[in-house]
């Protein structure tokens, strides 16, 4: 994009007569994108997702799609045009840029994957500027000074809101176009080549994570042979934990919050694969002693029994 | 006589001291104590510039600031957004980004917080002079991160982690974020949450729910940012005016309690200045002999926390003299730090033996042990501290069902132990705990 094409949309401070020419240019320019488009003087009243569909489709039938195509709108649509825009068009912008209409249907704020971005330095500078600052704001060329969710899952405005967002965080096979969608929204304010390391550090740790989750699913996996499924019972209940803690450390690295990656995710992992090895431990000692041992002690010891104390 | 005693005692004893000297400058020729022993990645360069930085080689030249900014404008325009707000733009001679980056291109640098220091000396001088008081401190955060067992045993990309919180020592944008590295925003709690927060230091929960904290949520928005952290400017106090009153760049000149981590004296002659700060500080707000009373609450919460955590780290102090805990350290992997570990395998039990990096391939019950210390001990620290009267509550609850659950755990161990010895039974770990897809990663890429 060029110079000239991110100054339109910064002024807060003069560009002078040429910028001002640019600017009338850009704006009558047909192909300006959606922005200027959707800002024709909108209809007073109120209106359902089936009308508003209807509508848009005329007006900008690539951003319909869009929101078909993701997350938002595929499935039973999750989130419909009323749902973060409201149902007038009042306001309705300012609306689905605010973090807060998404938390409200992403988990509210404890919710790691909201959690993770609050405590971010991203999360609590904006937290900190957005009363003053207002949310009207185009979601591009670093409009706002830290990102919300809206900023980079809906950059630029567009609706799909899966672009940039892993499928399965158990392989890396869309990482390419995970990469190259995030890079566009990242250097609007850091350097390429640190937004690169980032992402490369971020792919790394998730690794080192898939890796302690497919070290403990590879144990399971043998003690299934020698133990019965009700043994295992609280084996499957840390390996179901420890996924958790896997999404932990996503969420930590693509909101960059260091809790998220660390306490929440690493070592929490580490504490679940050694729980998994420790009672698979205790297991086949119980099974050695209770083979070994007579009838009479298996009983009087009940080793199994202490447990549910 | 004489010569003999110069020969075999102070001969040796020189020799020997010069040798310890030699190995630990050798050993610390790159960052940290066991930097010979790993490799950082390159995303370090930005952690710890100091340390790590490589310039970026893809544009030649040199410019000015007025041409940083013309290219950068259209780079990267959050930067140039930011600075253009921040007071070194607006300064009668603006401080381009040359002041602080330098104007060569291919050899540009981050700024650390001796770059800073140059305009900003008061304030570098403070933050240097804080490492004196001895760790946990900002100052000295990213010396003992690197200096840490886990951090040189566990693969880089896991630790680099550790270093986004660590790195307050080794550049000032942790608080003053960049490129506006305002003073307002470093005086706002929510400067510090990033790192301050999660199960060892609840300080954001504990704080915001404290009286203090619900009146700054409630009001704090609408105060005056810009004034000094000083008696008078701000109805409630926040983790700056605390911590750094009146804007001093240091945490830790009152800092007796150490974090929570380990059990101090509190009645000490230098403890006693340091309660003599605090005194003045609450001061500010309270009478003096109020805040005394809940110091002392402070060093009675502290009491009975250590009280608990000495009943369980004597559980497993039995466990190991008996030799009871399972798998024993030699049947886990070794720290690659320590060549003893490998010859004389030892548990490390409480603060003094290293439990802080015990959390990893150690066995469930001091897995246990350390999550009492760490988490439950350490919240119950910092909800007394800042006034949390319900998670100092569940904590001091959690610790409780903690030590319970570690004696159960022992007897479990013990029954296990003695119905193998009465057998003869020649109980092994699972061979799981050396191998595996991260253990063995572990082990060879660190």
């Amino acid at each position: 994009m060029s110079i000239g094409n991110r100054l339109r949309v910064r002024p807060d401070y003069q560009f002078g007569t040429a910028g001002f020419v640019i600017l009338l240019l850009l704006l009558v320019s047909p192909g300006n994108g959606s922005l200027a488009q959707e800002r024709e003087t909108p209809p007073s009243g109120a209106y359902d997702d089936r009308e508003s569909i209807q509508c848009h489709l005329q007006k900008n039938a690539p951003l319909i799609s869009a929101w078909q195509h993701g997350a938002h709108g595929r499935k039973q649509r999750s989130a419909s045009c009323t749902a973060c825009h409201g149902k007038t068009h009042h306001g309705g912008l300012e609306r689905a840029h605010q973090d807060d209409t998404c938390i409200d249907c992403h988990g509210g704020p404890k919710a790691p994957v909201t959690h993770s971005y609050a405590t971010s330095k991203h999360g609590l500078i904006l937290r900190l500027e957005a009363p003053q600052q207002g949310w009207s704001r185009p979601l591009q060329d670093a409009r706002y000074r830290t990102p919300g969710c809206a900023y980079c899952h809906m950059h630029r405005g567009q609706h799909d809101v899966s672009k940039g967002v892993r499928k399965d965080i158990l392989d890396d096979t869309d990482r390419q176009a995970v990469q190259d969608e995030i890079h566009q929204v990242c250097q609007d304010c850091h350097s390429p080549r640190y937004v690169g390391r980032l992402f490369d550090n971020g792919e790394k740790m998730l690794e080192v994570g898939r890796s302690k989750l497919r070290e403990a699913m590879q144990i399971v996996e043998q003690a299934s042979v020698r133990f019965g499924e009700k043994d295992l019972v609280t084996v499957h209940r840390q390996l179901k934990t420890m996924r958790h803690h896997l999404k932990n450390i996503y969420l930590g690295v693509a909101h960059q919050s260091p809790d998220y990656q660390w306490w929440h995710g690493q070592p929490a992992m580490d504490g679940d694969l050694l729980r998994i090895k420790g009672q698979l431990d205790e297991l086949q000692r119980i099974q050695t002693i209770s083979a070994q041992g007579t009838d009479e002690r298996a009983g009087k010891t009940n080793l199994a029994g202490q447990h549910g104390q | 006589m004489k010569y003999r005693r110069i020969r075999y005692v102070w001969l040796p004893v020189g020799v020997a001291l010069l040798a310890g000297i030699g190995y630990v400058n050798w050993s610390k020729s790159g960052a940290g104590l066991y930097s010979r022993l790993w490799q950082p990645e390159a995303l370090f360069a930005y952690w710890n510039p100091a340390d790590f930085y490589d310039p970026v080689q893809s544009l030649t030249g040199s410019f000015a600031g007025r041409e940083c900014v013309t290219c950068h404008e259209g780079v990267t325009p959050g930067i140039v957004n930011d600075w253009r707000k921040s007071r070194h733009s607006q300064a009668r001679e603006p401080v381009y980004c040359t002041a602080c980056h330098g104007n060569d291109h291919r050899n540009l640098h981050l700024p650390t917080p001796q770059i800073c220091g140059g305009c900003h000396a008061t304030q570098y001088g403070q933050f240097v002079d804080e490492k004196r008081y001895g760790f946990p401190s900002h100052g000295l955060a990213m010396e003992r991160a690197l200096d840490a067992r886990h951090f040189v045993d566990k693969p880089k990309a896991e630790v680099s982690a550790c270093l986004q919180c660590h790195s307050v020592a080794s550049k000032c944008d942790s608080c003053h974020t960049r490129h506006l590295f305002n003073a307002a925003e470093a005086r706002r709690p929510e400067a510090c949450i990033t790192c301050h927060s999660g199960p060892p230091h609840p300080d954001d929960e504990s704080y915001f729910a404290s009286r203090h904290g619900q009146i700054y949520l409630e009001e704090g928005k609408d105060w005056d940012w810009s004034k000094p952290l000083h008696k008078g400017n701000y109805k409630v106090p926040t983790c700056a005016y605390c911590h750094m009153e009146d804007g001093k760049h240091q945490v830790v000149d009152k800092s007796i309690w150490k974090f929570g981590i380990r059990q101090i004296n509190p009645l000490t002659s230098s403890n006693e200045v340091k309660r003599n700060r605090w005194v003045k500080l609450c001061s500010d707000c309270h009478e003096a002999d109020w805040s005394r009373r809940q110091l002392a609450k402070l060093d009675t919460e502290r009491k009975q926390a250590w009280q608990k955590l000495y009943a369980a780290e004597s559980v497993l102090c039995r466990l190991r003299a008996d030799d009871q805990l399972f798998p024993p350290a030699s049947q886990r992997p070794a720290y690659p730090t320590d060549w003893l570990d490998e010859i004389w395998p030892r548990e490390r039990i409480g603060f003094f033996e290293g439990q802080a990096s015990a959390f990893y391939n150690v066995s469930p019950i001091e897995r246990d042990y350390f999550e009492m210390w760490y988490f439950d001990n350490l919240s119950t620290y910092k909800a007394a501290a800042h006034g949390d009267a319900a998670l100092q509550r569940r904590a001091h609850a959690a610790m409780d069902r903690d030590l319970q659950s570690i004696k159960r755990e022992a007897r479990i161990l013990r029954t296990l132990g003695e119905a193998e010895r009465e057998l003869g039974i020649d109980a092994r770990a699972g061979s799981y705990w050396r191998i595996g897809d991260y253990t063995d990663h572990n082990r060879e890429h660190n």
